[in-house]
């Protein structure tokens, strides 16, 4: 992110705020087709990158778009993985499982370009399933928000998340 | 000791669950398959120059993969030999030495022992070096790339280890450049038994269109239309077949199907059918089938990969009731840079850790294995007796070939030489029914089912 970190006003870091806890809302009651057509812009960049355990020596480049990725998404792919979870087929969300995202330390700043929000927050998601089946995952995320007439929409998210070995079995749930 | 007489019934075609939980049967494995068996290491894609390493695990040990000064690849124990503590704990790099954080012996890229602090006034100088490298692995070799490793000196050479599997697998692998494997692999956790994925991607057809159906209605395409809400059109008896190979490595094929899961497929298969002349004129027309087919398929013992669907993996056992799960992409190096990019971005989506077809899988392979824990459940037996009879020898086809896609040929195949090495005391016992094994185990009059005119 390149912008200059001054804070912005109070308004508007708690209408970002209030966005990311009706995303969180969204997520936790299972209305993914809600989230991706109300907070999510058609030109969204959804980027999960795989990183490696390197030596603090070892100068090769940080993961980019152009590397494999966890999720590397554009909006036909986060509406393909909707359309699988909508069609009722999904064995394992049968009973449905359980899931709770907590956003904290919030950040907002102003983007270079005037209609855009550059926003950091942390996450801290709880998934359980079945019976004792439970994960939690803790990360940060890296979105630029537009500011549109009807309110923000995500143009890019980068989750970046804290740990090497994805200590779960899957991943396959919106960040 | 196991008693192994009560593991697997070759007749009935079945298994004891006991095999997916007990520590000392995993414990055996650990010893005799794992101890025993060359094990996928990495590719040399991943770690081109000197002075490149990869970190991996061979069973529970961890090993450091490294590139040496004149090219050639050794492998050895992640552990210093003085008091044990890990001398490497970056996934990989480029480097010199590996200095332990301990006391700081420094390893050469050879594991030898390059460095003692205060040597002369501590040890006096009678530190054998030599006798204190990192523990080599006894055999390192690859297979057109694919590096492997095994602890046993009396193994057989790698091509040999692969043997029948190795004819299949030329058909990708020394085509279009060779294959290779890109990026840097994904990890996730699985509360599973090693053997679970494994014979999964051995031979399962059966389970693809029920797991998988809701991913496969929205990728669409010849599998999403075969067993779509309509279903039932699928043409079994022309699908597919099964293959065992001498030392458990198997798959099933589905013909004409490699970009079955590609949500676009048009720019791979044209690649494919670019490709598909070389292969036809290397190997001849039953190796053209194979290469553009899809194929599901795992190296015995815990090594697994899709073939069209281009996703790779390794099993890492975690005692008897975890795996790590390694993903990476596998290409083929003629492709274009866009090509790769597209085909790793498919199968990425569709087996990566977030990947639409691998969540289906990793909920069954966890309680397939977790049911287990009942003593009562235990006692029972895991059934794989889809098509026994319609399998044996073929003509043009190495191995053991089973009539159907949807069968468990190759799940057998897999348990019959899981047991084998789990019985042999050491591999002079395992090559001694080298010539005989496929009539130990079906009879002298099996033949496999797949008529020679299925060639394309």
């Amino acid at each position: 992110m390149d912008q200059q970190e001054a804070p912005v006003s109070m308004e508007l870091a708690y209408q970002v705020e209030q966005f990311y806890f009706r995303e969180a809302r969204l997520m936790n009651q299972r209305k993914q087709r809600q989230w991706l057509e109300t907070m999510v812009h058609e030109d969204v960049h959804y980027w999960l990158p795989i990183t490696e355990v390197r030596m603090a020596r070892d100068k090769r480049p940080a993961p980019t778009p152009e590397d494999g990725a966890i999720y590397n998404d554009n909006y036909g792919d986060l509406d393909d993985r909707i359309k699988r979870l909508e069609t009722g087929l999904v064995w394992m969300e049968d009973p449905p499982s359980k899931i709770r995202h907590l956003i904290s330390n919030v950040e907002v700043y102003e983007a270079d370009q005037p209609d855009q929000l550059c926003v950091y927050s942390n996450f801290h998601i709880y998934r359980n399933r079945r019976q004792r089946d439970e994960t939690n995952l803790i990360g940060g995320r890296e979105d630029v928000l537009l500011r549109e007439q009807d309110g923000f929409k995500i143009l890019k998210r980068k989750i970046n998340l804290d740990m090497r070995v994805v200590l779960d079995k899957n991943l396959y749930f919106f960040f | 000791m196991v008693n192994l007489d009560k593991l697997i019934d070759h007749d009935k075609a079945v298994q004891s669950k006991a095999i997916f939980w007990d520590q000392e049967v995993y414990d055996q494995e650990m010893d005799n398959i794992f101890g025993r068996s060359w094990l996928f290491l990495t590719h040399e894609s991943q770690i081109p120059e000197p002075g490149d390493f990869f970190t991996t695990f061979m069973g529970e040990d961890p090993v450091i993969v490294a590139r040496q000064q004149d090219g050639s690849v050794k492998a050895f124990i992640n552990s210093c030999t003085h008091r044990g503590n890990q001398v490497c704990h970056a996934d990989s790099g480029n480097t010199r030495s590996f200095v332990c954080n301990y006391h700081g012996w420094a390893f050469g890229l050879d594991g030898r022992l390059a460095g003692v602090p205060l040597e002369a006034e501590v040890y006096f100088n009678n530190l054998d070096k030599e006798s204190v490298a990192l523990r080599q692995v006894a055999q390192v070799d690859d297979y057109r790339g694919f590096i492997f490793g095994c602890f046993d000196s009396e193994a057989p050479p790698l091509a040999e280890w692969l043997g029948e599997m190795a004819w299949y697998m030329d058909s990708w692998a020394n085509s279009g450049g060779g294959a290779e494997l890109i990026g840097t692999p994904m990890k996730t956790i699985l509360k599973c038994n090693w053997k679970v994925p494994t014979e999964n991607f051995i031979g399962d057809g059966y389970h693809i269109t029920w797991t998988h159906i809701a991913a496969l209605q929205v990728i669409g395409g010849p599998l999403g239309e075969a067993f779509g809400p309509g279903g039932g059109s699928i043409p079994f008896e022309d699908m597919g077949a099964q293959i065992t190979t001498r030392h458990g490595h198997g798959f099933g094929v589905i013909w004409d199907a490699s970009a079955l899961i590609h949500r676009d497929p048009q720019n791979y298969v044209e690649f494919q059918q670019q490709t598909l002349p070389e292969v036809i004129e290397k190997q001849g027309e039953w190796a053209g089938k194979m290469y553009m087919g899809h194929w599901n398929a795992s190296i015995f013992p815990n090594c697994s990969f899709l073939y069209g669907t281009n996703t790779f993996k390794v099993w890492h056992p975690r005692g008897p009731h975890e795996i790590e799960v390694w993903t990476w992409s596998l290409v083929q190096k003629n492709m274009s840079p866009e090509l790769k990019r597209q085909v790793q971005k498919e199968a990425i989506m569709s087996f990566g850790t977030a990947g639409t077809l691998e969540s289906d899988d990793g909920e069954n392979m966890e309680t397939c294995t977790r049911t287990n824990r009942g003593n009562q459940t235990r006692k029972g037996t895991m059934n794989s007796s889809m098509g026994v009879g319609v399998e044996g020898p073929h003509p043009e086809l190495p191995g053991v070939v089973g009539s159907s896609f949807i069968g468990e040929t190759s799940y057998r195949g897999f348990y019959r030489f899981w047991d084998e090495m789990m019985r042999a005391s050491d591999w002079s016992a395992v090559r001694s029914n080298d010539e005989t094994w496929i009539e130990r185990w079906l009879g002298a009059d099996a033949v496999s089912q797949v008529p020679s005119s299925k060639v394309a």
